[in-house]
């Protein structure tokens, strides 16, 4: 077990490291549901091995919610956004090394978590690992140029949290799984609503553009 | 009771949903009336008797989830009068359910047991509201929803990495492997087991926890949110959210903090408490002197007395605990209506800006005479509860030995009470412009004048049971 979601995890945050380098929305998009794939199966395997039947379950409405519901919003969303949105001559190279130095910070931090004396717990190595994907989704999502970086950057933290909660406890009670996953699809509904008037007012989904209210 | 209580307004969103839009009113109404009787007939039930327990321990009201309730039917109640003059410019189908959806995470939020199923509510109140902030569709409703949104959404996901660190350290308590007690994420369960958790894991749990809730709660420096989306949404909604919403934030807190303090030691929440009170009471102090609309003024407002309820909670004791309760009864009442009189200025004078609201006494006698009132009630000035809660928390904060964080505190509410009286009188005196006269609404201004009264009798003299009730409230978190 301890392999399994030591890979499993890895594997995902290697993909929020493309990510954060990947500059095109579809890209970004596409490696969003490779994440939720990952953390879906880490989910599944867990389960599997330590014989939390109710975890089956969660995983399988995550992989539902998130490679599919999630991603019908957001290529609607996307349609009509430029391919491109971060202006020429960014470079990805500081936001990747900022990530990297993130994954250290996590480990800084979860010190008290992973080396708790009295856990014997299989899969407490791999908790490092899913903080690490939530600070990367955090910076995403707050150095997010435009509405859709943020929420990209917003639900990689949210579902690096749902992985968090599959290692360091199994699984959250089923009734609080299910509120999560109900408020997480309708914040991206919401956002969906809040872009569409956003690129009718500002035809831009630039945060810069958010300038009406100060002080 | 409590089962009724929140099934309620949960019945009459989706009721308002489907009604025609003649009998919304009427539905609206009476789900108002629905709600504040059953809440206040819950609290009175938890004051005299044991908590209510229903739904297998899921729902579960003590003495404390009682003040909070009666806080928020108050509030709701005063809110929901003045709603009908917004919900029939905008969309009434789209106002009234949510208004009642934001009532019902609310209750849920403080009545159960269960702290997933309370993070769960207290997103629901940022869902249920982001269409409120956003009912106007302006540019600038729009931007202050969007921020409201994400910075809110961003910070509650963070108080679940605090639940999930609570619910780890559960598990690993004695050798554990992920196995849970029956229950485990039961507020009354962890309480019991609180000696026995690990004090490290408690603490940084605490940290995402304080940093979450504190977001929802309006804590600087996570308020950034709060000033855009309390002055852009419609009166009605930015009652209920500085009202009430905002306390909900720190309600979570509080239901955390003697958790922590058993396995961890009292003094870790307690100075992390005061340094984000003194530091929103800072950032409030200082806006307040230089605000150019009175909408974003009173936000800032709140900011400045979720500060001082989070001096109350950090400062502790039996004292400071009743005090920050107290004090969100008493802000909760004061900053609804002040709130809703500043949706009539602005539909008189048909601006927000500071500077364009000069002579409100004259121009409009009764609204102006009561803006008055609310304002002075803000202030902490006697004879109004606040000054007594305010009070109450400073002495609390000389008494358990944190003098200098409380005379720190006492300057920065002198320093804010300046600022609030300087942009107050700019808009009360003066020749007033011509104004549009809007009818009066007189059975919006019943529940606006109960609640001035009441703030003078809390005040003043309190009225019976008002003491028991808040001895036993406090005692709920106080070991």
């Amino acid at each position: 077990m301890t392999a399994v979601a030591n890979l499993l995890t890895f594997v995902a945050l290697g993909v929020t490291l493309v990510l954060v380098w990947r500059q095109s929305w579809r890209g970004r998009v596409r490696l969003f549901v490779v994440q939720s794939l990952l953390l879906g199966a880490l989910a599944t395997a867990i389960g599997l091995l330590a014989g939390r039947p109710s975890l089956l379950l969660v995983a399988a409405v995550f992989l539902v919610v998130k490679t599919w519901l999630i991603p019908r919003v957001l290529w609607r969303m996307a349609a009509g956004a430029p391919l491109r949105p971060v202006r020429p001559g960014r470079s990805a190279g500081i936001p990747v090394l900022v990530a990297g130095a993130l994954v250290v910070v996590a480990y800084v931090i979860m010190l008290p978590v992973s080396g708790v004396a009295s856990s014997a717990l299989p899969t407490r190595g791999a908790i490092p690992l899913a903080f690490a994907m939530a600070l990367i989704g955090l910076f995403v999502c707050v150095t997010g140029r435009d509405a859709l970086g943020q929420v990209t950057g917003f639900l990689v933290f949210e579902n690096a949290i749902f992985a968090l909660g599959v290692v360091a406890t199994y699984g959250m009670p089923g009734i609080v799984e299910a509120g999560v996953f109900l408020e997480v699809l309708v914040v991206v509904l919401l956002m969906e609503g809040v872009v569409v008037q956003m690129r009718r007012e500002h035809d831009s989904l630039d945060v810069d553009r958010l300038r009406e209210l100060r002080g | 009771m409590i089962v009724l209580l929140v099934a309620l307004p949960l019945a009459a969103a989706l009721l308002l949903a489907v009604a025609p839009a003649r009998a919304a009113t009427v539905v609206h109404a009476l789900a108002t009336l629905a709600t504040l009787g059953a809440g206040l007939a819950v609290t009175v039930g938890t004051v005299r008797g044991a908590p209510a327990v229903a739904l297998d321990g899921v729902l579960r009201a003590d003495a404390l989830s009682g003040w909070m309730i009666a806080v928020i039917v108050a509030v709701a109640g005063i809110a929901a009068a003045e709603a009908p003059r917004y919900a029939r410019e905008g969309s009434p189908r789209l106002f009234y359910p949510l208004f009642h959806l934001m009532v019902f995470a609310m209750l849920l939020a403080v009545s159960t047991d269960d702290v997933g199923v309370m993070w769960v509510a207290v997103e629901g109140t940022t869902l249920a509201s982001v269409f409120l902030v956003n009912f106007e569709r302006t540019r600038a409703s729009l931007e202050a929803a969007y921020k409201y949104l994400l910075i809110c959404s961003v910070g509650i996901a963070i108080a679940f990495v605090g639940t999930v660190l609570v619910y780890y350290a559960e598990a690993v308590r004695a050798q554990g492997l992920a196995e849970h007690a029956p229950q485990a994420l039961r507020w009354t369960a962890l309480l019991a087991l609180a000696p026995a958790l690990s004090p490290r894991v408690l603490q940084l749990a605490f940290v995402f926890l304080v940093v979450g809730y504190g977001t929802k709660a309006g804590l600087a420096p996570m308020h950034t949110w709060l000033p855009d989306a309390h002055s852009e949404a419609p009166a009605p909604v930015s009652a209920l959210m500085s009202g009430v919403l905002l306390s909900i934030g720190a309600y979570a807190i509080l239901r955390f903090k003697p958790i922590v303090d058993a396995a961890a030691g009292p003094g870790f929440a307690r100075r992390i408490l005061i340094a984000l009170g003194l530091l929103s009471l800072a950032v409030a102090a200082a806006f307040l002197w230089n605000p150019g609309n009175y909408k974003r003024m009173l936000a800032y407002s709140s900011v400045e007395h979720i500060g001082l309820v989070g001096l109350g909670l950090g400062f502790g004791g039996a004292l400071g605990v009743s005090g920050a309760l107290l004090h969100v009864a008493n802000h909760g009442l004061a900053k609804s209506v002040v709130f809703l009189l500043a949706g009539r200025i602005r539909a008189a004078y048909g601006t927000v800006e500071l500077a364009g609201v000069r002579g409100l006494l004259r121009a409009l006698p009764v609204t102006g005479r009561a803006f008055l009132v609310g304002v002075l009630a803000l202030m902490g000035l006697p004879p109004f509860g606040l000054f007594t809660s305010e009070v109450m928390i400073f002495a609390a904060g000389f008494r358990e030995g944190h003098g200098w964080a409380a005379a720190a505190g006492l300057v920065l509410v002198v320093v804010a009470f300046g600022g609030l009286l300087r942009a107050a009188q700019a808009m009360l005196f003066g020749s007033a412009p011509a104004v549009r006269r809007a009818p009066a609404g007189w059975i919006a201004a019943v529940p606006m004048a109960a609640a001035l009264i009441a703030l003078v009798s809390t005040g003043l003299a309190w009225p019976p049971g008002l003491a028991t009730a808040l001895e036993l409230a406090a005692r709920v978190v106080i070991p």
